[in-house]
């Protein structure tokens, strides 16, 4: 799974997911890609079964490119404790994502085997998606 | 050789975001006309033939015939395109105006033709970079620059050395950026690779480099 080498701080504070992608919502190195219609956090478990689902589908061929990374901890409290007694300890790692993130991208497979993949990958996430391709530059 | 189109625009006074808007309800995206030695001119077109141009292949390389409605036919380029982050939505657009016998500077698409040998044995294609920026006069303008990766063995790549170009156009990216390679097909080793060092990598934690408390510590006070 995805998760940085070093970190500056073991816990963040939780932060809000605001405004639309302004960065990172055009394919940019591949020919396809899967690009977010809403917000959320996006777990490395999530990005990790979506691409096992996109490289089972395309087997041999093709390269998946990930352009999302999961690098804010997640902290949870364990089951059945008081509230209290400062923040829970770091559970997660997640990226956060905004509408118009181009999350996964595909290249050196057909469209049709493109749009399969992405289908799988989608089923993995919590937001809507859709499909984009370079040549139609995001229309 | 240089694609030519034409495309209807009238001129409008109306600016800002506002009257964008209004525009962008009422069938038209707007756009604005410049080039060199030409005062700065707002125009609007009709969002269906603009949107019909923009997926039809290399608009970047298309020279379009703008018909204004002041009788004026500017030759321009498509410089940029604004296109909304996730809706099919294209919110405005610039043209470049330009001039005989005066040369511009443009990013065409690089075309792949053919299979590669070493594609045919397995190996992946990778299209490393989809674009290079020319030189050359407006009536020059090629659609594509096309190349040919028959020969391309597993590991072999090619570079804008590589490109042929038609005569009068001059190649301004760095001669020695890959613009395609054929990769061994490792996919599916990595995957095997990775599923292991799974296992390894849930249990560790990232190394802390700021002035926080360190972890044992912070579990101690937990404690308390």
């Amino acid at each position: 799974m995805l998760a940085p080498k070093r970190i500056k701080w073991r816990k963040q504070q939780k932060g809000r997911v605001r405004g639309k992608a302004t960065r990172g919502s055009r394919v940019a190195f591949g020919e396809y890609g899967l690009q977010s219609l809403e917000r959320a956090w996006i777990t490395a478990r999530q990005i990790e079964a979506a691409r096992v689902a996109m490289t089972r589908h395309i087997k041999r061929g093709g390269k998946v490119f990930i352009r999302i990374f999961p690098d804010k901890p997640i902290s949870k409290k364990p089951a059945e404790t008081r509230m209290g007694k400062g923040k829970g300890n770091p559970e997660a790692w997640v990226a956060p994502v905004k509408p118009g993130r181009v999350m996964f991208e595909l290249e050196g497979v057909s469209e049709a085997v493109a749009r399969r993949a992405m289908e799988l990958a989608a089923a993995k996430l919590p937001v809507q998606t859709r499909f984009v391709s370079r040549s139609r530059g995001g229309l | 050789m240089t694609t030519r189109v034409i495309l209807e625009a009238q001129l409008r006074t109306e600016t800002g975001k506002g009257a964008a808007r209004s525009l962008r309800r009422q069938g038209y995206v707007p756009g604005v006309i410049y080039g060199h030695g030409e005062e700065t001119r707002a125009c609007k077109v009709n969002t269906k033939e603009l949107e019909r141009l923009l997926t039809s292949g290399s608009y970047e390389s298309t020279l379009i015939e703008l018909k204004l409605d002041n009788g004026d036919t500017p030759r321009v380029l498509i410089r940029e395109v604004q296109v909304h982050p996730y809706r099919s939505e294209v919110l405005h657009v610039d043209f470049l105006a330009v001039h005989r016998g005066e040369k511009v500077r443009l990013e065409v698409p690089v075309r792949l033709d053919g299979v590669a040998r070493g594609v045919k044995e397995g190996g992946i294609l990778e299209h490393l970079r989809h674009e290079v920026e020319i030189r050359c006069d407006p009536d020059q303008i090629p659609e594509a620059l096309e190349l040919d990766i028959s020969e391309l063995g597993i590991g072999d790549s090619v570079t804008v050395v590589d490109l042929s170009t038609p005569a009068g156009v001059e190649i301004l990216s760095d001669s020695s950026v890959a613009i395609a390679a054929i990769v061994p097909p490792a996919a599916l080793k990595v995957e095997e690779v990775v599923e292991e060092v799974e296992a390894v990598e849930e249990e560790a934690e990232p190394e802390v480099i700021g002035r926080g408390k360190p972890a044992e510590e912070e579990a101690e006070e937990q404690e308390q």
